[in-house]
């Protein structure tokens, strides 16, 4: 269970997170949708200890992140897909996270095979195509096998059999009764992989729930829709009359 | 396996899988080995003390200087270019009691400088008994001894004065000039030119009295006042890395 409660992140006049409140369940994989700046990455580094909030609290499973004994086997992030030394392997890279969290050299190897990175695994991550880092971002993420998953984008980079692939897999990781959050701006991919949706605008939510029941409370014909339903000046300015009576 | 122990072995791991630090070592290795061939073969010629002397023997073993400059660099290199490929993220995720990481990557550093050290220093100090015995000399000068665990005290400490510059500045290059700038320009140009009775207590001062025999020999300062001296430098220097570290936001 992710739970954010009143979260805000303020760079010095500007504020990027404002009193932003919302949960992600356990067994769904839930979308996180927003504009570019609307303060989905600061939201994701606050959950992750990254960055400092400013006031409220960002917790999984009830714990902040940076108090979770051993964090890699509670949550599994993907925040970039160009976190990687290049003059390193993939099987390297996996082997130094893994002898961080105390995890199982076998494991490492385990979760290259899940990505599809079984044969690429020897090769410097500097020659690796886009695809084929957002796959060994997402083994990172899977190296504890956790109950939480939170990815930032992963579908960025994809071909469609690699975001078919993705999204099977995510699926399937939310079936075994994980936690999922994915953050996208892919709309119409999102709206194939998801069932549940934050939206957030300017910092604050503008709507949480399953996909279905939003897009009939609000009259639209799909996520696309709703999104922009949400997300337009016109609903900004309706959030902002109601934030500030 | 506690949360540091963990974090040290993968701060080791990463220096050997990103091979820096080995290509570092030979290359040290080989210049101490170089540098003392090359000054047995000029000791007696053009003014160069005779092979066999004290003088002579001491200048092959002034090879503190490769294991000090060696480990700044890697120290430089650890924690820099974590933000450098952003490797911050994932290090900061499997550690994210910032403390406790800072730490791992301070005491990974300390053994890799001393291991450095040990391996630059000892192979210039094969190479100078070799030499030495092939010439029919068998005396080292008396203070040998001195020089090899000052040289490796003095390689340690600027692996951890690296690291701690590396956490500051965020950024290898920086870093890097950072450095160069302090010791040419602030304290071999400006500060031994206008108190040189306080070059003793400077950085360059105390490596120095490690590593050097002439300034060993000198008196300044004892070997073990040195050491305070540099410890007090990585300390602070460590100090205000760990507040930086703790209080940054990752971008």
């Amino acid at each position: 269970m992710i739970n954010v409660d009143h979260l805000t992140k303020r760079y010095g006049p500007v504020t990027a997170v404002d009193g932003l409140s919302f949960e992600v369940g356990p067994g769904r994989v839930t979308g996180f949708l927003g504009p570019n700046g609307a303060g989905k990455t600061t939201t994701l580094r606050m959950l992750l200890g990254l960055a400092a909030p400013t006031s409220g609290t960002a917790t999984i499973n009830g714990v902040r992140y940076r108090d979770l004994p051993n964090p890699l086997r509670t949550v599994g992030a993907a925040l970039e897909n160009d976190c990687f030394h290049p003059g390193r392997s993939a099987a390297e890279h996996l082997r130094i996270m893994s002898t961080a969290a105390g995890i199982s050299r076998s494991r490492a190897t385990r979760v290259l095979d899940i990505v599809g990175l079984a044969e690429a695994g020897h090769r410097r991550v500097g020659t690796y195509s886009l695809g084929m880092r957002q796959r060994l971002t997402l083994a990172t993420a899977l190296l504890g096998d956790p109950g939480v998953l939170i990815l930032d984008e992963p579908l960025n980079g994809l071909d469609p059999d690699g975001i078919r692939w993705m999204r099977d897999l995510l699926h399937q990781l939310a079936d075994e009764g994980r936690t999922v959050l994915v953050s996208s701006h892919l709309l119409a991919e999102t709206a194939q992989t998801v069932q549940d949706v934050v939206v957030i605008s300017h910092g604050r939510l503008a709507a949480e729930g399953p996909v279905t029941e939003l897009i009939q409370a609000r009259h639209t014909d799909n996520l696309e829709d709703l999104f922009f339903d949400l997300t337009s000046d016109r609903a900004n300015n309706r959030a902002l009359e109601v934030h500030s009576s | 396996m506690t949360t540091i122990v963990r974090l040290t072995h993968a701060e080791l791991r990463k220096l050997v899988a990103s091979r820096t630090y080995l290509i570092g070592l030979a290359l040290s290795v080989g210049l101490a080995v170089i540098s003392v061939a090359v000054n047995a073969a000029t000791a007696g010629h053009n003014g160069h003390a005779a092979l066999g002397t004290a003088a002579s023997t001491d200048k092959m073993l002034k090879l503190g200087v490769l294991c000090a400059v060696g480990m700044l660099v890697l120290g430089i290199l650890g924690s820099g270019s974590e933000y450098k490929y952003k490797t911050i993220i994932p290090a900061m995720l499997a550690g994210p009691r910032r403390g406790t990481l800072v730490a791992a990557k301070v005491i990974g550093i300390a053994v890799a400088g001393a291991i450095f050290s040990v391996l630059t220093f000892g192979s210039g100090l094969a190479v100078t008994v070799a030499e030495l015995s092939a010439h029919h000399f068998h005396q080292l000068p008396a203070d040998t001894g001195t020089l090899f665990w000052g040289s490796v005290v003095t390689g340690t400490l600027f692996g951890v004065i690296g690291v701690a510059l590396g956490y500051i500045t965020r950024s290898t290059i920086a870093a890097v000039v950072g450095a160069v700038g302090w010791v040419l320009f602030f304290e071999l140009a400006i500060l031994h030119t206008l108190v040189p009775h306080m070059a003793k207590w400077l950085v360059t001062g105390a490596a120095s009295t490690l590593t050097d025999p002439g300034v060993l020999a000198s008196k300044a300062l004892t070997p073990a006042a040195a050491v305070a001296v540099l410890s007090t430098y990585a300390v602070v220097l460590l100090a205000v890395a760990s507040g930086l570290v703790l209080r940054r936001d990752v971008a």
